[in-house]
């Protein structure tokens, strides 16, 4: 030990127990949910084997401190804000607006009929359109989002998994109708299907196809369109379903090296299209396990790539977009939701972030309205602009605390990576539903450790505001106009194409998908002719078929949390209590309604009723409400638990009641869980729903009030 | 049967479900709801509504014994869900009217159990001619036959023609299913050598047609190997049936291969039967033992339901514990008693 004697630190260790009144130091180790172990005080020893650390530079292999050498004191990250309204029109006058108020870069968000390659007026879309983003039907809607906006100069990211076939065609055609040829576009599609199907579900083909699409775009991409990323390898929506930072980071950085085997085989050089690979990652509340988690990513990706031997060194460098946490938020005292998001920035800042977004304080409530996307974008303007943390490059490193936290990130995800590994790569683990367990396992654990108040969040379970009334003006989306509206093109547009033209295109495309043509090179041909995003999915679906999720349940992990808590065991007192004088179990369907695929919520209010002594009937994804209500009524079952993250509730779950009187199922009681606008409350109320449970809800409390009304009920 | 009820009881149960001639005649129209409604009742764990319902059966019972009735067993993860719901999509198509009854595992801690066909047969979950209803096993064991039959006669009452009962396949309910339905299909996945030893023997001897599912991609030679393992096996067992011999059979669920030849062998199977009469007589001998079962049943409820006989039984056992007299003997005295009584 070269700084710190041993005398002096066991002065400091007898110190420090004289403080806590003689209890063990030992009891102030913090585990975190990545079962790390963070010690109360770090020092200069536990730097001492980090020599590959200490030695690293910013711009030069491993990375760790930054893929550039200049970092922010060049240039700032990219302030790209995620955003999408209803239709092209609407989302263009914003996109304007925004990059006159010094946002630099643009990001689409589209609506969830797109994202699953339905057509507007597609019979199962009709709660979704236009609902968490832009209705991009044809590429005439294309060209509306894009009208004025120069495609040559600014950098487009489009979150785009399941019909990325048919969108990316759409911008590169909308693109060369403006006069921009492909080889000067540059921006981001994401791309990253094996993340569809552990977590937001938003696919379309099953695994192995999809793998094919994949390729088949960094093929196209990386021969046509240097600028462009063909791929943004995503951990965000991992971390957002439950997964520890840990396991984003490691499933993510295994879906890279999976992509990177599809493009091998496919008959690519690695450095050919290897340094245009990026990254998304989450950036939650855990401050500085988020930083040491960015700094971590880079390191191990050099590492990994080395495998691949490239002779071009940025194709070991991870570059990342970052987005702060969306679970973070909370529809109580929403305002907190500010603060939050500014320190989730701050951490991926000092985490060496390339671009970022900051989520608006409003978005556990509804859509984020205008007033709150310019707070959200201010955050960043003001941390880039006012506190100088752009002065110097990767400022934490030397930190005893974080090169040590970093080391540890880095060894738990190399373990975490292998295993999948071993499992022969991410393609098989994804098909196998593994790592969708693995994190529907974490995701119990989080909510059980808020639920009894072991992770605090301020004003859901502790400084609890009971009579908060501030007046929040949201966003409201007039779903009805937007399907007329929608149609509307979609008619006259293939009214007025060359409709023996797009038939042939269409065909070229089921050639294409049969045998070995480039897919996107065909979806472009299609696209030009005005062929829709609907007939172009289809016609690949009628190749590759619709993926169907293999769902699978956890049991016990909830329970186990709560083996002593009162509320809990007075709660499966009442459940028996209804068991006993009904003759069964109560028994829940727990349904997921149109194309929302975000089923984190759905997943563990199932396995936590399932642990408190319901009888739990978990329905499909994609539902329609007629659907649901057939298998309330043949299962039988008391309540009908409908868990709503996209907005389409204000539609579909009327009708699911509608249906479910016609059907002699009027007695079925119907709750709804998830993102609920204050302002959507009474109507659903209205329609006949017994209970709503806000984000935050801690499960065992809405068990409780369910289980409450089934008793008082009968 | 309905005078087990008191009339006070059995007023109020045709108040809150309707009368029994009532829910009997909506069953044979069809109706899902009272279908759905008079299987809960068959399966609760309250002795009104279980003989409420069979009261509602008794009524529906000529209208029975009219479809196809197919246990379908196997492993964990061998697919069983997808394999129905791409054969009862194949036979959707031969305008069949399918009803498919799977047996969940409860968590027996809480009492509560998740129940997710449906998420996986879900293209077959939305047809108009398919019903589905997945049940809780519950805490008993003795439970799964007794209700599963009921359900499926139930189920036959209101029209379908073709009847799958799945299990887990991991032992207990298998037997119990068995009594049930008339053909069973053993499933079983093509990953890793040791599948033979996994299942057991016993489910093994109860197959008529032994599935390998899987048979695709990486796996198809495998599976390929496992269905010869299977063929030489099931020489070494005897059937079941004697003018059946156990078929091995190699399909793949979800690339939709193999399923014709299952039905094939299927339609041959009951074909047979019919001809021989042999289903008729089997379900007798079916429902043979089903009224020995439930004479058990009865007797054991019966039994333990006495204070007085609990009472001896803990005496008995003491003396057990300590020596003084044979289990055996102790049994004879005190079942000796309960017949005195």
């Amino acid at each position: 030990m070269s700084g710190i004697s041993k005398k002096l630190f066991e002065e400091w260790r007898e110190l420090a127990r004289k403080e806590l009144k003689g209890k063990s130091l030992d009891n102030h180790f913090w585990n975190t949910p990545e079962e790390i172990k963070v010690m109360p005080l770090y020092t200069e020893e536990d730097l001492s084997a980090l020599s590959e650390q200490k030695e690293s530079l910013p711009g030069l292999e491993p990375f760790l401190r930054g893929p550039r050498a200049t970092m922010y004191t060049n240039k700032p990250w990219t302030i790209r804000q995620y955003a999408g309204f209803s239709t092209a029109e609407e989302s263009n006058e914003f996109y304007k607006k925004c990059l006159e108020n010094g946002q630099t870069g643009l990001s689409v968000a589209f609506d969830l009929a797109t994202h699953r390659g339905y057509d507007s007026d597609h019979p199962r879309v009709l709660g979704d359109v236009g609902k968490a983003g832009v209705a991009i039907d044809t590429v005439e809607d294309m060209k509306i989002l894009f009208n004025e906006i120069p495609l040559d100069k600014m950098s487009v990211s489009m979150t785009m998994n399941g019909a990325v076939l048919p969108v990316l065609a759409g911008y590169i055609v909308a693109a060369e109708e403006q006069g921009v040829a492909q080889q000067n576009l540059s921006g981001t599609i994401q791309n990253d299907i094996l993340k569809e199907f552990m977590v937001r579900n938003t696919y379309i083909y099953p695994p192995g196809q999809s793998m094919r699409i994949v390729s088949d775009i960094i093929a196209y991409t990386s021969k046509n369109m240097p600028l462009y990323n063909s791929i943004s390898i995503s951990g965000y929506h991992m971390q957002e379903a439950g997964a520890t930072l840990t396991q984003e980071l490691a499933y993510t950085l295994a879906d890279g090296i999976e992509y990177v085997r599809a493009a091998l085989s496919a008959g690519l050089e690695i450095d050919e299209f290897a340094p245009r690979l990026s990254f998304f990652f989450c950036t939650g509340m855990n401050f500085f396990m988020e930083v040491a988690k960015l700094r971590a990513a880079r390191f191990i990706w050099a590492k990994l790539m080395k495998q691949f031997n490239p002779k071009d060194s940025r194709s070991l460098s991870l570059r990342t977009h970052c987005q702060t946490s969306g679970v973070s938020l909370t529809s109580q005292d929403p305002h907190n939701n500010i603060i939050r998001t500014a320190y989730e920035a701050l951490a991926a800042v000092l985490g060496g972030t390339q671009s970022l977004h900051t989520n608006a304080f409003d978005e556990a409530l509804a859509l984020p309205s205008k007033l709150s996307s310019r707070i959200a974008r201010n955050t960043q303007l003001i941390l880039s602009e006012e506190t100088g943390v752009t002065n110097v490059i990767d400022p934490l490193a030397g930190s005893y605390y974080v090169e040590s936290l970093t080391k540890q990130v880095i060894d738990k995800t190399l373990s975490l990576i292998e295993e999948v590994e071993e499992m022969g790569g991410m393609t098989k683990a994804v098909s196998e539903g593994f790592t969708k367990m693995r994190i529907e396992e974490s995701a119990a654990k989080k909510q059980a450790r808020v639920d009894k108040g072991e992770e605090v969040i301020v004003g859901v379970n502790k400084y609890v505001n009971s009579n908060l009334n501030d007046k929040i003006e949201l966003l409201e989306v007039d779903n009805e106009k937007v399907i007329k509206e929608q149609i509307k093109k979609l008619s006259k547009i293939k009214k007025e194409r060359n409709n023996q033209k797009v038939a042939v295109s269409i065909d070229q495309l089921r050639k294409g998908a049969n045998g070995k043509g480039n897919l996107l090179e065909l979806s472009i041909e299609a696209i030009r002719a005005r062929a829709t995003v609907g007939e172009v999915s289809a016609a690949i679906e009628d190749i590759f078929s619709r993926h169907k999720a293999v769902s699978k349940s956890i049991t016990g992990v909830y329970g186990a949390a709560f083996s002593e808590d009162k509320m809990y065991s007075e709660t499966q007192k009442k459940v028996n209590e209804f068991a006993n004088r009904e003759g069964r179990q109560p028994r829940i369907l727990v349904a997921k309604l149109g194309q929302d695929g975000h089923d984190r919520g759905a997943k563990i209010i199932a396995t936590a009723f399932a642990d408190i002594g319901f009888d739990v009937d978990v329905g499909p994804l994609f539902a329609t409400p007629e659907e649901t209500s057939k298998q309330a009524i043949e299962n039988d079952v008391h309540v009908v638990g409908i868990s709503s993250q996209a907005a389409g509730h204000k539609t579909l779950v009327p009708e699911l009641i509608k249906s479910l009187k016609k059907n002699g199922g009027e007695k079925v009681i119907v709750v709804v869980g998830g993102i609920v606008p204050p302002g959507d409350i009474d109507d659903l109320k209205n329609s006949g729903v017994s209970a709503i449970f806000g984000p935050g809800t801690p499960i065992i409390d809405s068990a409780n009030q369910v289980i409450d009304i089934l008793l008082d009920k009968n | 049967m309905p005078d087990l009820l008191k009339k006070k009881n059995l007023d109020i149960l045709e108040k809150e479900f309707g009368t029994i001639n009532k829910l009997s005649e909506q069953i044979i129209s069809g109706d899902i709801r009272t279908l759905s409604r008079c299987i809960t009742l068959s399966e609760s764990s309250r002795e009104d509504h279980q003989i409420f319902a069979r009261a509602v059966l008794g009524k529906i019972l000529p209208k029975t014994g009219n479809s196809l009735r197919i246990g379908i067993s196997g492993p964990p993860g061998v697919g069983k869900s997808t394999f129905i719901e791409t054969l009862g999509l194949y036979l959707l198509k031969k305008n069949k009217k399918i009803a498919v009854l799977a047996v969940d595992p409860s968590s027996a801690k809480s009492g509560g159990s998740i129940l997710g066909d449906k998420t996986r047969m879900e293209k077959l979950s939305q047809s108009e001619k398919v019903f589905i209803r997945p049940s809780p096993a519950g805490t008993t064991l003795g439970g799964v036959g007794r209700h599963t039959r009921e359900a499926l006669l139930l189920c036959e009452a209101a029209g379908y023609d073709t009847i799958f009962v799945e299990t887990v396949g991991v032992g207990q309910s298998e037997s119990a299913v068995s009594n049930i339905i008339d053909i069973f299909y053993l499933l079983i996945s093509p990953g890793g050598g040791d599948e033979l030893q996994g299942i057991k023997r016993g489910i093994v001897e109860l197959a008529d047609l032994i599935i390998i599912n899987k048979a695709d991609g990486s796996l198809k030679k495998d599976a390929e190997n496992i269905a010869r393992d299977y063929s030489s096996a099931v020489k070494l067992l005897r059937p079941r049936f004697n003018n059946w011999v156990t078929k091995v059979l190699t399909c793949s669920a979800l690339e939709n291969t193999g399923i014709d030849k299952i039905w094939n062998s299927t339609e041959e199977f009951f074909q047979k039967f019919n001809k021989e009469r042999e289903i008729l007589n089997y379900r007798k001998d079916q429902y043979r033992k089903w009224l020995r079962e439930e004479i058990i049943q009865n007797l054991n409820k019966q039994i333990y339901s006495s204070t007085k006989i609990n009472g001896l039984i803990e005496f008995y056992e003491n003396k057990v514990l300590v020596g003084d007299i044979l289990p055996s003997d102790a049994a004879y005295e005190i079942v000796n008693n309960f017949l005195k009584k």
